[in-house]
């Protein structure tokens, strides 16, 4: 993993809001929400509540290997080994009493008042969230997606809309106050300019070197997942992309020698971040772009009009969209970021962030013409990894690349 | 060219069941060769093999000009020139032998690959098995135990069977399991050794992408030819076999040591 001078802020950053959202929980300083990762959460900003997203705490867990330890729990609860890996990390937690929150002075995880989902995700989201609401008797409310998108269309914007304004009248009632145009507006905002700002962090790594690669971004995308619609974040990625222009314009790679590039699609596999970074580095190799970093960009935001421009962006999301938008989504990032090859993740328990099963792989590497690989895994469940089977693929992979492509330079060690 | 002026390389491929060492001459051809089980201590048995690969091309290993690694525990081999992935060597390793581009099945005890060769022995793409269904070398040697046979047994035991009985599960765990499920239901120890070798055919089957030509190598075709008569009749294109398949890996990673040799 590279390091970078922004880690401090970063640390800053995350422990501040961690610490925000306990005492709100704890102290009862303010209303919580859970938000799922890509739900309203500029609505619930604005109604002034503190946002917990459980993904990215169960992330933490998948990053600290802890996760293997609960989900064994939540199996005996009576969830399977085949869902969602985040949601059986984070139930087993819960039902183990621990959590990563801890580390942030918090007791546990912090307690809802009312959780949002929107299942633009997948349906594992509510069926998560409905956990807690009959544990805490707390509402449970949410937007419900339509799925397999080719073109955003306004009927479908329209309905979308609809459904976040029905939400207003259930989280005003726990909020205890009434929606303010105003802070809607201003959530919103920063929403959006945090989004361009991320965006413009990652497309630094279009430059060759790349001063940045998908794991490294995986890290430093925390406050755009948790601050999203607060003014930290937009702060956070100020300090971030000055520091990454400054690496690219003195050529500071985040892969020593980076011969290869590639595209990543699927969800990171937690609990290998270091080791995998390890590994394409060993073979000068910088994984420069993502679908995953990507999805935290929404480009459609826009304050002037604020609960379209969210429906407009929790549709275009690239894990809503058709196949056919999602290989042209593809086909455009390879392009932009000059990967030669693309990596996909068939992540064991989240098919829907899991590209490889219906021959994505084989159609995008025959129409571009590049290779392609699928690694087997999961976010969370490292039962479903195998490292020896990873390395070895790994490796293959992109010797054939370095094969191809002679006058690169050997892979081999 | 006399033996004594030729280059001669060392390719060692250290896979889950068995190591495999080679001596390569800078002709191409193979001089000395030998396979030993792999135990624990990767370092002993790459040793053990390469001192009798040496033995068998009648050299002495310190007139080597490279030893080339490759396979499960290739970083095991502390004085080698060269290490690369065991699909690289097993795409080198064949077109060296065959001399013409192919779809090459690859089946030792660990992951079986379906690698696709071009007109100079490159991988241009390969895919594999999926994770749960991995060790199909290592499902045999199990099966073998289940049936109560030695492992070069099971495929005399095959032979002798009228018809298979169908092992269906992905995974080598659960298929294990079936062997007894089998046994319990009255099935012949034959039938079943038939069906475990044909199941094996049918999950690379399941790969796809087979071109003519069609050429096998690896462990498993050695020790268990009824994985290739299984895979003749279901491939769809004939499917001929890498001369000596066990050593397909271990003649790449000599061939990439003796390169190695060439640009340095």
């Amino acid at each position: 993993m590279t390091t970078f001078g922004s880690t401090a802020a970063l640390r800053a950053t995350m422990d501040a809001y961690f610490r925000d959202v306990g005492a709100a929980a704890e102290q009862h300083l303010a209303p919580v929400a859970w938000c799922t990762s890509v739900g309203p959460a500029e609505l619930l900003r604005a109604l002034g509540f503190r946002v917990f997203f459980p993904e990215n705490h169960a992330a933490m867990m998948g990053a600290a290997r802890t996760a293997n330890r609960y989900m064994p729990l939540a199996h005996a609860h009576g969830y399977s080994q085949e869902i969602c890996s985040y949601l059986t990390s984070d139930i087993g937690a819960y039902l183990a009493g621990e959590s990563p929150m801890q580390a942030y002075g918090l007791s546990g995880t912090p307690r809802a008042d009312v959780l949002v989902f929107n299942t633009n995700q997948c349906r594992d989201v509510r069926d998560w969230f409905e956990w807690y609401g009959r544990r805490w008797n707390v509402p449970v409310v949410g937007m419900r997606s339509p799925r397999a998108i080719e073109t955003v269309r306004d009927d479908d914007v329209d309905a979308i809309a609809r459904q976040i304004e029905a939400l207003v009248p259930a989280l005003e009632a726990v909020a205890g106050t009434r929606l303010d145009a105003g802070r809607l507006e201003h959530a919103v905002r920063a929403s959006r300019e945090c989004s361009d700002l991320w965006e413009a962090c990652l497309r630094t790594a279009a430059r060759r070197p790349a001063p940045l690669n998908f794991f490294d971004a995986t890290i430093h995308m925390g406050p755009a997942v948790v601050l999203r619609g607060a003014d930290e974040a937009v702060t956070y990625y100020r300090t971030l992309l000055a520091e990454l222009e400054g690496r690219a314009a003195a050529r500071s790679a985040a892969v020593e020698g980076e011969a290869f590039r590639l595209y990543w699609d699927g969800m990171p596999i937690w609990g290998r971040l270091r080791a995998l970074s390890s590994l394409f580095a060993e073979f000068r190799t910088a994984v420069v772009a993502s679908t995953y970093c990507n999805s935290w960009i929404f480009s459609a935001l826009d304050p002037a009009d604020p609960v379209r421009s969210m429906a407009r962006s929790s549709l275009e999301l690239f894990i809503v969209r058709s196949e056919e938008a999602k290989e042209d989504y593809i086909a455009r990032m390879l392009d932009l970021y000059h990967a030669d090859g693309i990596v996909f993740h068939d992540c064991r328990t989240c098919p829907n962030n899991t590209n490889t099963r219906y021959g994505m792989p084989r159609r995008l590497g025959e129409r571009l013409g590049i290779p392609t690989l699928v690694l087997d895994g999961d976010v969370n469940d490292l039962r479903c990894v195998s490292d020896e089977q990873m390395r070895t693929n790994v490796e293959g992979f992109i010797e054939q690349i370095a094969d191809a492509r002679p006058a690169a330079g050997s892979a081999a060690s | 060219m006399s033996q004594e002026s030729m280059k001669l390389a060392a390719g060692i491929d250290i896979g889950t069941e068995c190591v495999k060492a080679v001596v390569v001459g800078d002709d191409g051809r193979v001089r000395g060769r030998a396979v030993a089980p792999t135990r624990g201590y990767f370092q002993t048995c790459a040793h053990e093999a390469l001192a009798s690969a040496c033995e068998d091309a009648q050299t002495d290993p310190a007139a080597l000009a490279g030893i080339g690694t490759t396979g499960f525990a290739m970083e095991c081999v502390a004085n080698a020139s060269v290490r690369v992935g065991d699909s690289s060597c097993h795409a080198l390793g064949a077109f060296q032998q065959v001399a013409e581009p192919m779809t090459l099945v690859d089946i030792g005890g660990r992951d079986p690959h379906v690698i696709w060769v071009d007109d100079l022995g490159r991988r241009t793409d390969a895919r594999g098995i999926r994770r749960c269904a991995l060790g199909v070398g290592s499902f045999l040697m199990f099966t073998a135990r289940h049936l109560d046979v030695p492992p070069s047994r099971l495929q005399e035991l095959a032979a002798a069977a009228e018809r298979a009985v169908p092992v269906s599960s992905y995974c080598s765990v659960f298929s294990a399991g079936e062997v007894l499920e089998r046994l319990r239901e009255g099935a012949t120890r034959e039938e079943i050794a038939l069906g475990c070798i044909q199941s094996i055919a049918e999950r690379i089957v399941e790969i796809g992408g087979f071109r003519d030509p069609l050429y096998v190598c690896g462990g498993v075709v050695d020790y268990f030819p009824g994985v290739l008569t299984a895979l003749q009749s279901l491939a769809g294109v004939p499917v001929r076999v890498v001369p000596d398949p066990i050593y397909t890996a271990a003649v790449g990673a000599a061939l990439m040591s003796l390169r190695q040799g060439e640009v340095s």
